[in-house]
């Protein structure tokens, strides 16, 4: 669905050049909900507007819909747009208007019939459950009935990709988690391929199936949520996963092993196993469960005393019996 | 009673023809150059550095001759447009060559201070630099521009009253030979009175307008 190819993008302010993206590869497939995730100033905001290329990028090609949209002029680039919607940080509602002129706006650039108007801003108002609100002005709505109108507004002309800039970062956890539930809805309904950017990892675990790791202007490292969680290869990742943070510096000692348990490995008793198998013993220093998408994934932390060849053999074990390993301290 | 209302009606009727016409040439001229200003910035839809230079030089050296002085320097040009330099028409071509440049900054301003957010959400819908400018930034900012036609028209009244020192018609007129020339001082008195309650009366009309556009 989405293409991005050798996608680079360098700010030049006087004679300072800063780059933002560094030759970004990236395929998003149709239905995906796709996550960015970075800290600020990793380039994320610029990659996601160079998708509708409210930022221009200075090379590299996107392709939406098999469209190369770098090729575009003017007029073909705005026909491309009415495809691509996309929802902000701050809502970037009309003031002046009520939320059914909001959300009839795109549909007004197109000169649509004010019967056709009427009817589809009614059904998507039922859609994000704002009817009651319809001739109110966004001044008098919520941060997440803001939002609601946003995602109503960038559907009316059925795109085929939306694009959300940061779309929770000014709400409260629990409107947050409203939102996404309601972007998974409309994932679930429309078929609809929705790109994710943010900071927070929370957003990922909730709604996205794959996710990227963007770090200063790269992507650090790709793949399913499910994958990037249980097995994070990259500090920063493991930054955002939060792992390496919890634990006091004076339980790090002896031989610390980080173990993910997906759904093949929770059934057993595989510490007890260990224990007994090899006579050691063990101190559990944390464990959680996550849920990914309703997938759950148990993380243990644990220590130990063993010597560096028996610690092979431990690891080896856990791995034969697909628990993900990672040693922290050895 | 009634020689004061026969005194100072044709002069208040001429001073509110004056400021009419001339604030609606204002608009006409005014509005499209704010927004030129506006949507010609580096950062905004339509950016020619070039052409936005040229008209923020003009509109500033405009701004820099006081009033007076300007009605004297164009009064050739006056003539040329309604074929005379004294009267109330002839007030008019340099009341609208003053204030345009003002509005525009004001209209300027306005627009500014819309958030790019929501021209940003614009663009990314595939909206025309038209339809932006006809359905963005101009509804968006209608109530700051009401407050500043509102300025815009208390400014045309002190100028147009300015305008009576050299010949201009109005109110101004009406003060300055009477009270001035003739030391009636009392007819001078009433029609700063009558000014007084003019602008009062524009400024919380506009004031009240502006806070029902208002839906922030």
């Amino acid at each position: 669905m989405i293409h991005i190819k050798n996608l680079s993008k360098v700010y030049t302010k006087g004679r300072n050049e800063v780059v933002a993206l560094k030759d970004i590869n990236l395929e998003i497939k149709k239905g995906d909900i796709y996550g960015i995730i970075g800290l600020s100033g990793a380039g994320k905001s610029s990659l996601i507007r160079c998708i509708n290329r409210l930022e221009e990028p200075t090379s590299g090609d996107v392709l939406v819909n098999k469209i190369n949209l770098i090729h575009l002029k003017n007029k073909e680039l705005r026909k491309a747009r009415k495809k691509i919607g996309m929802i902000f940080q701050n809502f970037n509602l009309l003031h002046s208007k009520t939320v059914f002129e909001n959300i009839a706006f795109p549909l007004k650039l197109v000169n649509t019939p004010e019967k056709i108007i009427k009817e589809k801003v009614n059904h998507l108002l039922e859609l994000v459950e704002l009817s009651d609100k319809a001739y109110v002005y966004p001044s008098q709505l919520s941060g997440g009935q803001k939002q609601r109108v946003g995602i109503a507004r960038a559907l009316a002309n059925e795109p085929d990709v939306l694009l959300c800039d940061e779309a929770t970062s000014a709400l409260d956890p629990k409107t947050t988690k409203q939102i996404l539930n309601l972007l998974k809805n409309i994932n679930d309904r429309l078929n609809l391929t929705i790109v994710i950017i943010t900071h927070e990892m929370e957003v990922i675990k909730e709604v996205c199936n794959r996710v990227a790791i963007l770090e200063g202007g790269n992507i650090a490292e790709e793949g399913s949520t499910v994958d990037i969680f249980s097995k994070p290869q990259n500090p920063i990742t493991k930054h955002f996963i939060n792992q390496d943070e919890n634990l006091p510096k004076s339980f790090i000692k002896g031989k610390v092993l980080h173990l993910s348990f997906t759904q093949g490995s929770a059934t057993q008793p595989l510490i007890s196993q260990i224990t007994r198998d090899f006579d050691i013993d063990v101190n559990i220093l944390s464990g959680k469960i996550e849920y990914i998408q309703n997938q759950a994934i148990g993380k243990l932390t644990i220590q130990m005393d063993v010597d560096c060849h028996r610690l092979l053999d431990i690891i080896k074990y856990f791995e034969k019996n697909y628990v993900k390993v990672e040693v922290i301290k050895q | 009673m009634n020689e004061w209302i026969e005194l100072l009606t044709p002069s208040l009727l001429e001073t509110l023809y004056m400021v009419f016409v001339s604030v609606f040439f204002t608009i006409l001229l005014g509005l499209p150059l704010g927004i030129i200003l506006v949507i010609t910035r580096e950062d905004h839809i339509l950016p020619n550095s070039w052409l936005n230079q040229i008209l923020s030089y003009m509109i500033n050296i405009t701004r820099s001759i006081p009033f007076i002085i300007l009605m004297i320097f164009i009064m050739p040009f006056t003539r040329l447009i309604v074929g005379t330099t004294i009267g109330t028409k002839a007030v008019i071509v340099p009341l609208i060559l003053a204030t345009t440049p003002f509005f525009a900054r004001v209209v300027e301003s306005s627009i500014k201070e819309i958030d790019w957010g929501v021209v940003e959400a614009a663009i990314s819908m595939g909206a025309t630099p038209i339809q932006i400018i006809l359905k963005v930034l101009l509804p968006e900012s209608m109530s700051s521009l009401v407050l500043g036609i509102t300025i815009t028209i208390i400014n045309v009244l002190g100028y147009s009253a300015m305008a009576g020192a050299i010949g201009g018609g109005g109110l101004g007129y009406l003060a300055i030979s009477y009270g001035y020339h003739r030391y009636q001082t009392n007819v001078m008195i009433a029609t700063v009175i009558l000014l007084i309650v003019l602008v009062q009366i524009i400024q919380s009309t506009g004031n009240k307008i502006a806070q029902i556009i208002n839906k922030k």
